[in-house]
């Protein structure tokens, strides 16, 4: 681990200080002093390709490229003189050399750092020129590249190599020729986006974007994702009412591919209907029970619980409640309303357990994380699942398979190895859930590591010995320094989870909101009366990174919102978000005015969005119980899971994601289940009724297939049960 | 020393223009001056410079094709603004010179480009090309100017002269496998660890393996070492291999292996050792057949029965022998001991046969009553035999029935004797104690600073200056010895100190096992008589250290048996050279050398890495990254790996340390 000696130098007459282990760079950028880049990119590690950072040191010959070395204490620097600038202005010449000057229709117009980089070092012409060669334009799926406008800064490679982990992309080297390519084209990941996100000029960009607008009349509106459950910014750029993209602060941070891509679900062209809105009060008043998807603001939650306290109302939201008795069993140990785990030391982990997800699918954010920890730590990755995933096998070293619904069995192997060295613990463990030798690698991978993660997420939450569980994984919080991170469902399941005193059982008659109810508010369309989506209002979002942050609206809305309800039912607010300050302070919320709540990241990449919550204190009563009965599921088994860039029913609206929905599973599933690939089946799910293609995938073992549910609508968020369901599959129209 | 009409090599300016022949002056460097022993050069150009050895030179496509070298090898590189584009310019304009279409002021762009290069290039390629460059339209500018003056070609502009090229860097040269370390490293720092294997496999197989155990004698050649330490070479090497183990990566091959030829040849190779393996890769890469006749049931010669299991973990070594031996081409049987009579039957059933055994016998230690065949008395290669066997196959019986709180005394100084004490604290000795003729600072130069240190940390006794006169034993075992002592006396008249025995020093040891790790000899045996293959004088099979061929056509000779013992690097050079000469002359009969390899001789000889050179533009002081080890508590009563690698953190740091000395040169005949 890094040192935080502080450090002193010198850097144009201005006394800096830095922490040891700092460049030079990252010096001067602390300070305020600026030393102008074409490849460098704060979140990676520094590329050295530009060489335009190049400064002088006293007392060393030469210049030296201060994105990468080290500053070291008592260094007088000078980031600038003539021969600096001429350098740095040859470089520029050189960037321009054959650089297309098509300036007036590229999608980097006006954004663009070589622009910008061309104006500053005072270039009015392409100084050089060299025989050029045909460089095609490649459509990538999602992006498409243009070499002849790449500069070869590398930053695209860095990417998704060291955030995403999708490795698609690498360096062709050919000197001159040189290019980016493509090395995993037939995949399509969304997640080249982010590689797109960084590209400094025009030559990665969004296939659909392309050529649709100038950047420069884009209003840029700033929020949060609503998708997959980290919150993280984003945001919307937006022309005549529409949103032609989102971006980040790519410098910084990324995004999921739901947010990057699937921005297309607002409810457009709706008008106030006074007489749906009329039944819809009335509805409200008789209603039993309201059933919920998780993807709602915080102060919609809020009202919501408002309701059940005033009119004692039962609120149903399956995945929040599983994940809130989760995390209340979790607390008992704890004595905190909240796990402790963060991604920043996730991603400086030198040893990672993933238990009980999909990482790769359930919550890409975080598996970047594990990426980062893998690509610049080499941690040691033990993923415990019972499917093989395929997909993160250049992060993964080590996969521990157990069997459906052994997951309390496992997770008291695990935590019993975890907690051999701390005395006074005794929980009933089965020594048999993980095999001996798959332990003695674990052991072995382990030895000397620092900085310790454990990942434990959704398969676990609504496993009937859920409670359990979370007790035994709360142990390792409670015990060691472990970094435990427990990954909410996606949406806003955390916010739901922490505002709403959530129901079992759902009485009829019931109101339903973006999900099936006796009287149902949609904004999917289709429902008794339309709803605003979450890029059409404001409000809050809780992210996993325990922040509360904002969401502002992108694209109007003309009908009836919640609040509106609210009104009509004796509740008193001009705006939704005059709940935000009321959100529960006993929870952690603070009352902070909407409008006060900050939004940017500062020079240094240090992120003001919303406020942290605060830290909680609960009763620390709980007791771990002895094991269950595991229930052993047989015949055909699928696993509710859903593709990387989907999430829900929301970011099924949306038309720029690839969403095709079938259901996936091994040549040995097929076999067993007498399938072939194509085959239309159709089972049924906590009373849901699916109807899918079947496709095989050769990359798959084992006998469970993959069920995505974000295409179902307004059943999608009535999935309550455990992950794994043992189906009666049907095959249609044989 | 080389007679040259022009040089601007290093250092050095000669200029015997306008001289007769007989008058020129000499080179102080090893110039390849005649190409390969047979073509006289016209010219040598690279990164330190430019020497012509011929008055007719034409400068101006001497340094047009240079730049253009520059061009084709840069898909080695091409990673940095100025190199990428400056490069392309750099040959655009001096093409446009030569052939008649060039301006001054397209020699004063080239000038700028050049001062860019040179100061902002990210590895030295960059950095270097122009000087030779610049060099020669200096000294030559009237060529240059004639083109721009009369907008004609230059004199040899459609000439036949051949140029010929290689990319080398100091530690690649050095390293007697020819490593690309620069490429492996840059792997390492772009965390593309599968980029990084590939880069070593180019020409080392045995990546888990010299990511581990070689004596690196590549960072005695580090250009970093000019500014402040060397780059911790060897051990950024394990990384990649480590990735693909880890992570089941299908098998990475530096090309796609070639389909098995199906033309009848094939080639014997002797010995499963590194230099057996090494041959048996190259080959197989190309889709030659190979056999190989082991005479042990396991494979990988003394690393896997003499390198312990502390040092080397079997299970990683074998990852290195699983890629060889699951290559298509290649075919293994084991307990196949080769002796004279089925050397011969083998010489007759194959095309070509590669020598591959290692030295094997233990040397004695010449002292009084030295008895092989007395109790105790264990040669170094049988007592790590027996640890190695048991402890990584389980075949035989725990050498601590021997050893267990029994005194042992090693005679030694190299990697051997090393293995023979720290194994013998491992097994249970009471006492180890290690006598070596010469000084501390000795015995680290001919093994490593960690070996020492951690040995002298497990408990064994170190007694330098001392050498054992006279063995005792109760007529069956040992049981004391007598040990005189040395000093190193000044020679007055400045020559290499003298070892002088000191009077009355003596002393003896009482022990119970005497292990002479001194040296070890060939097993000859094998080599027919009548064969008369010629050796070298300190016993070792000859060869011409080029092509590898021994004195009899067809039988060629890598690895220990070759040059005596040695390190297993110095095995997989020599194998991967043979197997180039076996794959041309199982067709064609003769022993050929490629450009490439011809070059990588001649550079050998030049030297490349200059370690008087002033390093600039990198800074001083960033630490050489050490990789954590086991404690001496919990790694002297096992034998688990007692280096634990770097973290991913050093390994990044320690690569970022890296300049990428990458450098072009290039003859022209």
């Amino acid at each position: 681990m890094m040192s935080s000696k502080v450090i002193n130098l010198t850097i144009d007459g201005k006394s800096c200080s830095g922490n040891a282990g700092d460049t030079i760079l990252e010096v001067a950028r602390k300070n305020g002093i600026y030393i102008p880049t074409m490849c460098y990119l704060t979140k990676t590690l520094p590329i050295a390709s530009c060489r335009i950072c190049s400064v002088k040191v006293e007392g060393v010959d030469g210049f030296i490229l201060s994105c990468q070395e080290k500053a070291v204490d008592g260094a007088i620097i000078k980031t600038n003189d003539s021969e600096l600038y001429q350098e740095r202005q040859n470089i520029m010449k050189l960037y321009n050399v054959n650089h297309p000057l098509e300036c007036g229709v590229c999608d980097q117009s006006g954004e663009c750092d070589l622009q910008n980089k061309t104006m500053e070092f005072g270039l009015d012409g392409q100084t050089f020129t060299a025989q050029d060669m045909p460089r095609p334009v490649q459509n990538w799926g999602y992006v498409s590249y243009d070499p002849s406008l790449c500069i070869m800064c590398e930053k695209c490679v860095r990417v998704s190599t060291e955030i995403t982990g999708d490795e698609a992309l690498k360096v062709k080297f050919g000197g001159y020729s040189s290019t980016i390519e493509n090395v995993k084209q037939e995949a399509n990941y969304a997640t080249l986006g982010e590689a797109a996100a960084v590209c400094p000029v025009g030559a990665l960009v969004d296939t659909k974007f392309k050529y649709s607008t100038n950047a420069w009349e884009l209003t840029k509106i700033p929020s949060s994702c609503p998708h997959c459950g980290v919150a993280h910014d984003v945001t919307y750029e937006v022309k005549n009412g529409k949103i032609y993209r989102t971006s980040n602060q790519a410098e910084f941070t990324t995004m999921c591919s739901a947010s990057r891509y699937g921005f297309d679900f607002a409810n457009e062209g709706v008008t106030k209907d006074e007489d749906a809105f009329k039944l819809a009060v009335e509805k409200f008043k008789s209603a039993k029970s309201i059933v919920f998807a998780k993807e709602i603001s915080n102060e919609e939650a809020f009202m919501f619980q408002m309701l059940k306290e005033k009119m004692g109302v039962k609120l149903i939201s399956p995945e929040a409640r599983a994940y809130q008795k989760f995390m209340r069993a979790y607390s008992s140990i704890t004595g905190k309303l909240l796990n402790s785990g963060t991604l920043e030391q996730l991603s400086k982990s030198q040893a990672i357990m993933v238990l009980g997800t999909r990482i790769n699918d359930d919550a890409p954010l975080v598996k970047f994380h594990i990426n980062m920890a893998s690509k610049w730590h080499r941690a040691r990755v033990a993923y415990l699942h019972p499917i093989v995933d395929n997909n993160i096998k250049n992060i993964v070293t080590q996969y521990i398979s157990y069997a459906v619904g052994n997951e309390e069995a496992v997770t008291s192997s695990l935590v019993s190895y975890l907690l051999k060295d701390v005395d006074g613990i005794d929980i009933d463990v089965d020594l048999d859930a993980i095999s001996s030798e798959d332990l003695e690698l674990l052991r072995k991978s382990h030895i000397k590591k620092v900085g310790f993660s454990l990942v434990v997420s959704s398969d676990l939450y609504a496993h009937p010995q859920a409670q359990n569980i979370a007790k035994m994984i709360a142990l390792v919080e409670k015990h060691t320094d472990i970094n435990v991170v427990v990954i909410p469902p996606a949406g806003n399941a955390m916010g739901v989870s922490l505002i709403c005193d959530l129901d079992d059982e759902v009485e009829s008659p019931s109101i339903g909101y973006n999900a099936k109810g006796d009287f149902t508010l949609s904004s999917f369309g289709g429902g008794d009366l339309d709803v605003p989506a979450l890029n059409q209002q404001e409000g809050t979002l809780t992210s996993m990174t325990k922040r509360v942050v904002p969401m502002n609206v992108a694209v109007e809305y003309g009908g009836y919102v919640l609040n509106d309800i609210m009104n009509a039912l004796g509740f008193s607010a001009e705006y939704t978000i005059d709940y935000t300050k009321m959100l529960p302070n006993d929870k952690g919320f603070r009352a902070v005015e909407f409008d006060d709540l900050p939004d940017h990241f500062d020079m240094q990449g240090i992120e003001h969005r919303g406020y942290m919550l605060e830290e909680v204190e609960v009763k620390a009563d709980g007791v771990v119980e002895k094991l269950g009965n595991n229930e052993k599921l047989n015949g055909a088994v699928v696993y509710n899971c859903n593709p990387q860039e989907h999430f829900s029913a929301l970011t099924a609206q949306s038309k720029n994601l690839t969403s095709e929905a079938s259901l996936v599973g091994s040549e040995a599933f097929a076999q067993e289940q007498g399938l072939a690939d194509g085959d239309t089946v159709c089972y049924t799910i906590d009373g849901i009724k699916f109807e899918r293609v079947f496709k095989i995938d050769t990359s798959m073992k084992g006998a469970v297939a993959l069920n995505p549910t974000f295409d179902m609508g307004l059943s999608s968020a009535l999935l309550s049960s455990y992950r794994f369901s043992q189906v009666d599959l049907k095959k249609v129209g044989s | 020393m080389s007679k040259l009409l022009f040089s601007t090599w290093r250092d050095e300016f000669i200029d015997n223009r306008g001289k007769p022949s007989q008058e020129w002056s000499e080179s102080a460097f090893k110039l390849p001056q005649t190409y390969h022993g047979e073509r006289d050069s016209k010219a040598f150009i690279g990164w330190d410079g430019v020497a012509i050895f011929d008055e007719d030179i034409d400068a101006v496509i001497l340094a047009t094709k240079y730049a253009a070298q520059y061009q084709e090898y840069s898909e080695a590189c091409g990673r940095c603004a100025p190199g990428r584009w400056g490069g392309r310019i750099l040959y655009d304009l001096l093409d446009k010179i030569a052939r008649g279409e060039g301006s001054y002021n397209d020699v004063s762009h080239l000038k700028e480009i050049a001062q860019t290069m040179m100061v902002t290039s990210k590895c030295e390629i960059g950095k270097t090309v122009p000087k030779p460059i610049l060099d020669l339209m200096e000294h030559y500018k009237e060529q240059f100017d004639e083109c721009i003056d009369n907008q004609k070609q230059s004199k040899h502009y459609d000439g036949d002269i051949s140029y010929i090229a290689k990319v080398t860097a100091p530690c690649t040269d050095m390293c007697p496998a020819s490593v690309d370390i620069p490429a492996y490293i840059e792997g390492v720092r772009d965390m593309l660890f599968t980029d990084s294997l590939v880069a070593t496999r180019k020409t080392m197989p045995l990546a888990h393996t010299c990511g581990r155990v070689c004596p690196h004698p590549c960072e005695d050649a580090c250009r970093r070492a000019n500014l402040d330490e060397p780059i911790s070479i060897m051990e950024l090497k394990r990384l990649g291999a480590d990735y693909e183990t880890d992570h089941e990566v299908p098998w990475l091959h530096p090309k796609e292996p070639k389909p098995l030829r199906n033309d009848g040849k094939k080639v014997a190779i002797i010995g499963a050792g590194p230099a057996g393996l090494t041959a048996a890769y190259y080959l197989a890469l190309e889709g030659i057949a190979c056999h190989i006749f082991e005479e042990l049931p396991v494979n990988g010669g003394e690393v896997a029965v003499g390198v312990p299991e502390y040092r080397m973990p079997v299970n990683k070594y074998n990852k290195d022998i699983d890629l060889v031996l699951d290559m298509e081409a290649v075919t293994i049987t084991n307990n196949c001991r080769v002796d004279a009579e089925k050397l011969k039957e083998i010489e007759s059933e194959y095309d070509a046969v590669l020598l591959g055994f290692g030295a094997r016998l233990s040397k004695t230690v010449r002292a009084k009553n030295e008895n092989p065949d007395m109790g105790g008395y264990w040669g170094a290669i049988s007592m790590l035999d027996k640890v190695n066997l048991w402890n990584k196959y389980g075949i035989g019986s725990p050498a601590s029935n021997e050893l267990k709180d029994k005194t042992v005394v090693c005679v030694g100084g190299g990697f051997t004797s090393m293995d023979v004490v720290r194994c013998s604290i491992r097994e249970g000795a009471k006492k180890v104690i290690m006598l070596y003729r010469r000084d501390e600072k000795t015995i680290i130069r001919n093994t490593t600073y960690e070996e020492y240190h951690e040995a002298v940390e497990e408990g064994v006794e170190f007694i330098f200056h001392s050498s054992i006169e006279e063995i005792f034993d109760d007529g069956e075992k040992i049981t004391k010895l007598k040990v005189n002592k040395f000093e190193l006396v000044p020679d007055p008249n400045g020559g290499r100190p003298q070892l002088v025995k000191i009077e009355g020093a003596d002393f003896e040891i009482e022990c119970d096992y005497l292990i002479p790790a001194v040296s070890q000899s060939l097993d000859l045996q094998i080599l027919p008589e009548e064969w008369n293959i010629e050796m070298t004088s300190w016993n070792s099979i000859k060869t011409n250290g080029r092509d590898y061929m021994t004195s009899r056509p067809g039988i060629f000779a890598a690895g220990d048996c070759e040059y005596g013992p040695m390190t297993i690097v110095n095995a997989v050079g020599q194998a991967r050279r043979a197997a180039s000469v076996i794959s041309r002359y199982i067709y064609d009969g003769k022993c050929t050398l490629t450009d490439d390899e011809i070059m990588e001789d001649h550079l050998a000889r030049l030297k490349v890495y200059n370690k008087n050179e002033k390093i600039t533009g990198w800074m001083p002081g960033i630490p050489r990254q050490v990789s954590e080890k086991l404690g001496v508590d919990e790694r002297k009563d096992n034998n688990r790996e007692v280096n634990l690698g770097f973290t991913g953190e050093e390994a990044i740091s320690e690569a970022e340390r890296c300049m990428r000395c990458y450098y072009i040169s290039m003859v022209a005949v």
